[in-house]
């Protein structure tokens, strides 16, 4: 945080905030040059913006699991109920009872966070691969009951929530339809979450969190309220989750339950790990790595239909030799 | 009623069993190197492919593929050790795990690749007529016991759980008896000190892992001949599996075992309760279980870190 | 310092992705084709996309879907292509997943060449991917999502098969009115958006018409054991069982649930109708089952049987609901392109006009004469006027079922 207006930082701000007017840009030469023949396979700026918005996405999720997982130590494999929690809580309201999304985005949040503060409770005296099959377990019963009662959801089959209208700028007609709007929209919700857990990360709690991750007791007995800190890492991470679910239910414009499945909670689980447990900036690498990974390799193999089928082959082989050479992960240095 | 009961017990200790020879295969890795092994489901996967091409395309008897079967994934699993994990043996914890993950997901895309995802099935005319029940022309159900209340228990699903049964009897004779069931046991307390007293760490794991997935292969194999081989069977076996391992106590052979019956039992009487959360109520017993006694049932403390 | 490299990274994806080559052919013989043939054959190559499941949990049907689609690309290509230029089909994976489905959407809808797409499989990814296919003007025409309100809110989405009400309903009627001595039936459904779906609307004319409903018990897809469902349901002894799902699992059920004692009549639906389901099932175990579709392989439908030899010549399996389908969509596609393809027009002219020339198939005298029976669309673009045949399993086969339900209330 020592470093603010420094000319490299003042630059990536331009570029972040020029993104996707310089694709666009591409856009316009790519098709001014196929006048003269020639094609250099740009895939196309929307395209490539939306995976930009859903490697932002899963920026932000990283981001909230590694709280519990990075900064507290504790293995949780259910991560995507929060995710789940703020999507459809968002969504109800949204599609179902017409509620503003300025209204409902933090509605989901508070929901989501609500429920990690009860599902901590129980979970709290738990260690290792104890607590996380119950989070794992916690998920997985939320996904039934998306499933098994579509009376909460609208009446749609496997929880099928239709027609989430995009939100709108409050009195205007403005609404964010196009990916480009909902570029700088997850890009302002990242950066308050980023702020939000640096300052947490950096202040006592931040500090205690560790201090539980290293030594629970050792913590407890320097006078550290470990159920306390520990209950507020749930919190925080659920609120993370909840503003993601929100983010997709309106993006998506349609959720339903198997958008929510364990898959996904291992996917975020995959990036923070793969960044490096406890770090923000290895979290944020980990997911730009792996929400894109698949892109990329389906962009890739495009050419040859022959191996599109081994696309996820190939993401698991990467995975493995991510870790072969990096095994403590992308961001971990030696202290 | 009773007899539905019954009937219900029957069915999920029919599946426990197949739960507890996965689950087997988890806990033991577990116990050792303390890895959450998620590749397992998809060796156990292959198990059920490795007998099904043995008796298809080779057309050997079953009683010689299943052992077959058995040994062709144990080299298997001995391989992703040998590949995937034994070089992050000193890494956290957790990077194994994610190499577990990428492990799955490619072992999973190549049974796809190879062999389609569409299910196959064991061909009947190539098992042993025991195994294969169903109506005859009569209209009665053959090679099956008649429960009270009208349902049977084909002799395969006896044979499964016999299986199951002879099988971990086995185990626990060879993790109680045996000089590499004692280093076993040695490595999971302590594997410094194990190194120490001149216990080849690398092999009892590259042996543990071989025995894990033997186990899966006939779990496979038992799975192949009751319903069907598909590239994507791993994933809800293997994750019910691996929930029954962490019930039992994860790292507890035993666990293992009590917890795959229960959460198969779990799951039977879960679905005649109501179908639609067949498997969440055995996930609700989970959790309550592991609320009330947190090492779950047979577990010690594990490693606090994540 | 914290967000340089995430931003570099950011960077650096958008500069590998647009590395890639994406749209050079993408057929294997002519990968060494220069860059001037490449752009010579793009203008006579017409291309089209079809987006299906190709990897993950229901690789099954995106297998027979790719099956159906190569197939119509073959005979088309084969009969001299559209108007003299050759049919080009892509196929896009969207994994089942309905994360992914907005992606593939956004992939095709940014490809310059593709005309149309032909998905997706699942109801959740075509209405994930419907939002995209909008915003850009172009067809999605599905040849698997059954959800009763995947066409309604787009004009861009059609679909030529049932909606999961029409057949739902169906079939109930089916039973009341053609197997009389049927009286009380459970529902056995698969718990996702097609097998629930399929179920709600079954259920609701049940209870319109007066059949008894005695159980209606849940699966999940991809589980294999489904004893304990069906032992509950055999205590309540109901005259059919109507199982509301796919072959995969349907042919475990039947079989599993003669094991079990069952001896109820089995239905189901067109989600069934697939050679597996009788090799799973065994014969013996599905003899006398029901099930409802929109073709018959049978005699009176030589176009049908046709396709069926030219199938399994090529593929070695035999076609299924799907695969069928998707050859009737690739077909109406081509039949669209070849009517209103105009090379001298924009990109987008040409993708609206197939949607124009879709929304004009609106009457029986219009519709498109597939292998599926006649495919016409109503303002939404929905197929609701298909007939309905109903097979039964005899001796091992699927044959047409003596009594047929033409005229439903």
């Amino acid at each position: 945080m020592k470093d603010k207006l420094t000319p490299r930082n003042i630059i990536l701000c331009v570029v972040i905030c020029s993104l996707p007017w310089f694709l666009f840009g591409i856009d316009e030469i790519s098709s001014l040059l196929k006048q003269y023949k020639i094609s250099f396979g740009w895939p196309g700026g929307d395209y490539v913006l939306r995976i930009i918005v859903r490697a932002c996405l899963y920026m932000l999720l990283a981001i909230g699991l590694n709280i519990v997982c990075g900064f507290t130590g504790l293995l949780d494999l259910g991560y995507v109920v929060f995710y789940l929690i703020g999507g459809y809580t968002a969504g109800i309201l949204m599609a179902l009872l017409g509620v503003h999304y300025w209204i409902a985005l933090p509605l989901a949040m508070a929901h989501a966070s609500a429920w990690g503060l009860l599902r901590g409770i129980p979970t709290l005296r738990l260690t290792g691969d104890y607590f996380a099959i119950v989070t794992f377990g916690f998920a997985e019963l939320f996904v039934r009951i998306v499933k098994n009662e579509d009376w909460l959801t609208g009446g749609d089959p496997n929880g099928l929530l239709l027609g989430i209208p995009a939100p709108r700028i409050p009195f205007t007609e403005f609404s964010f339809n196009d990916n480009w709007h909902n570029y700088y929209h997850i890009i302002i919700l990242l950066a308050l979450v980023i702020f939000v857990t640096y300052r947490l990360q950096n202040s006592r709690v931040g500090r205690a969190w560790v201090a539980i991750r290293e030594d629970e007791q050792a913590a407890e007995s320097m006078g550290i309220n470990v159920g306390r800190y520990k209950s507020l890492a749930f919190a925080v991470s659920a609120a993370i989750g909840g503003i993601g679910g929100a983010f997709i239910a309106q993006f998506q414009s349609t959720i339903s339950a198997s958008l929510f499945e364990f898959w996904e909670s291992i996917f975020i689980l995959c990036m923070v790990v793969l960044g490096g447990m406890g770090s923000i900036r290895g979290a944020m690498l980990g997911a730009v790595i792996l929400g894109s990974l698949g892109e990329i390799l389906r962009l890739a193999l495009n050419n040859y239909p022959k191996f599109a089928g081994s696309r996820y082959l190939i993401f698991g082989l990467i995975l493995v030799l991510l870790m072969r050479f990096r095994p403590s992960g992308l961001m971990y240095r030696k202290k | 009623m009773w007899a539905q009961l019954f009937e219900q017990l029957i069915n999920g200790l029919v599946q426990g069993g197949i739960y507890a020879l996965i689950a087997v295969g988890y806990t033991m890795v577990y116990g050792i190197i303390q890895l959450i092994n998620f590749a397992h489901g998809e060796i156990y996967m292959f198990g059920a492919y490795f007998g099904l091409i043995l008796i298809t395309v080779f057309h050997i008897p079953f009683w010689f593929a299943l052992p077959l079967a058995m040994v062709l994934c144990a080299l298997l699993g001995m391989l992703i050790d040998y590949v995937a994990y034994r070089p992050l043996r000193n890494a956290p914890r957790l990077s194994a795990l994610i190499t577990a993950i990428g492990i799955s997901l490619a072992l999973q895309n190549i049974a796809r690749i190879i062999w389609s995802a569409r299910p196959k099935n064991y061909p009947p005319d190539e098992l042993p007529s025991l195994f294969v029940s169903g109506i005859s022309m009569t209209g009665e159900v053959i090679n099956a016991i008649p429960l009270p209340g009208g349902g049977t228990l084909p002799y395969r699903d006896v044979f499964i759980l016999l299986i199951a049964v002879v099988l971990m009897i086995l185990l626990n004779l060879l993790i109680y008896y045996t000089r590499i069931g004692k280093a076993m046991r040695a490595c999971a307390q302590n594997a410094t000190a194990a190194n120490l007293m001149g216990i080849n760490a690398n092999r009892v794991i590259i042996a543990t892992f071989a025995i894990g997935s033997a186990l899966g292969a006939v779990a496979g194999v038992m799975v192949g001949l009751s319903e069907n081989v598909t590239p994507n069977m791993g994933y809800y076996k293997g994750v019910a599996a691996f929930a029954a391992a962490v019930l039992g106590g994860i790292g507890s052979v035993t666990g293992a075992i009590v917890g795959g019956l229960l959460i198969g039992i779990a799951e039977a009487f879960g679905a005649d309760l109501h179908s639609g959360y067949r498997i969440a109520f055995a996930y609700i017993i989970m959790i309550l279980v592991i609320l009330i006694r947190p090492t779950g049932l047979f577990g010690k403390a594990t490693s606090k870190r994540a | 310092m914290r967000m340089w490299c995430v931003g570099l990274l950011i960077i650096g994806l958008i500069a590998f992705s647009g590395c890639q080559p994406s749209d050079k052919t993408t057929d294997n013989a002519t990968d060494d084709t220069q860059e001037a043939d490449d752009t010579q054959e793009a203008q006579q190559e017409l291309k089209i996309a079809v987006a299906a499941p190709l990897t993950g949990g229901s690789a099954a049907f995106g297998e027979m879907i790719k099956k159906g689609a190569e197939l119509k690309e073959k005979e088309i290509n084969e009969a001299g292509g559209i108007n003299g230029r050759m049919l080009k089909v892509v196929f896009r994976d969207d994994a089942g997943k309905e994360s992914e489905a907005p992606l593939v959407a956004e992939g095709i809808a940014n490809d310059k060449k593709i005309l149309a797409v032909v998905g997706h499989f699942n109801s959740e990814c075509s209405l994930a991917g419907q939002p995209i296919y909008d915003r850009v003007g172009i067809v999605e025409l599905s040849p698997g999502s059954t959800n009763v309100k995947v066409c309604a809110n787009s004009k861009w989405t059609f679909r030529n098969l049932y909606r999961d009400d029409f057949q739902g309903k169906f079939i109930a009627q089916y039973i009341d009115n053609v197997l009389t001595d049927l009286e009380s039936v459970a529902v056995f459904f698969d718990n996702d958006a097609y097998g629930r779906g399929l179920r709600n609307a079954f259920v609701d004319e049940a209870e319109k018409i007066g059949l008894t409903l005695v159980a209606s018990e849940a699966y999940e897809r991809d589980t294999t054991n489904f004893k304990a469902q069906l032992t509950s349901i055999r205590a309540k002894k109901p005259d059919a069982i109507f199982i509301s799902g796919l072959y995969t699992e349907a042919g475990l059920i039947v079989k599993q649930a003669r094991e079990a004692g069952v001896v109820s009549q089995f239905f189901g639906a067109d989600g069934i109708d697939n050679a597996d389901f009788l090799t799973t099932a065994g014969s013996l175990a599905a003899e006398g089952t029901y099930i409802t579709t929109p073709f018959l392989f049978g005699d009176d439908d030589p176009k049908a049987q046709e396709m069926a030899a030219n199938f399994e010549k090529l593929h070695n399996v035999l076609p299924d609901t799907w695969a069928a389908l998707t050859y009737d969509a690739v077909g109406m596609i081509a039949e669209a392109l070849e009517k209103t393809y105009n090379p001298e027009a924009e990109l987008a002219e040409n993708r609206s006009a197939i949607r124009e020339h879709l929304a004009t198939i609106d009457t029986p005298e219009e519709g498109y004469k597939g292998v599926t029976g006649l495919t016409y669309f109503d303002h939404n673009g929905d197929t609701v006027n298909k007939p309905a045949y109903v097979k039964v399993i005899k001796d091992g086969k699927f044959v047409p079922a003596e009594k047929q339900l033409l005229d439903m209330k």
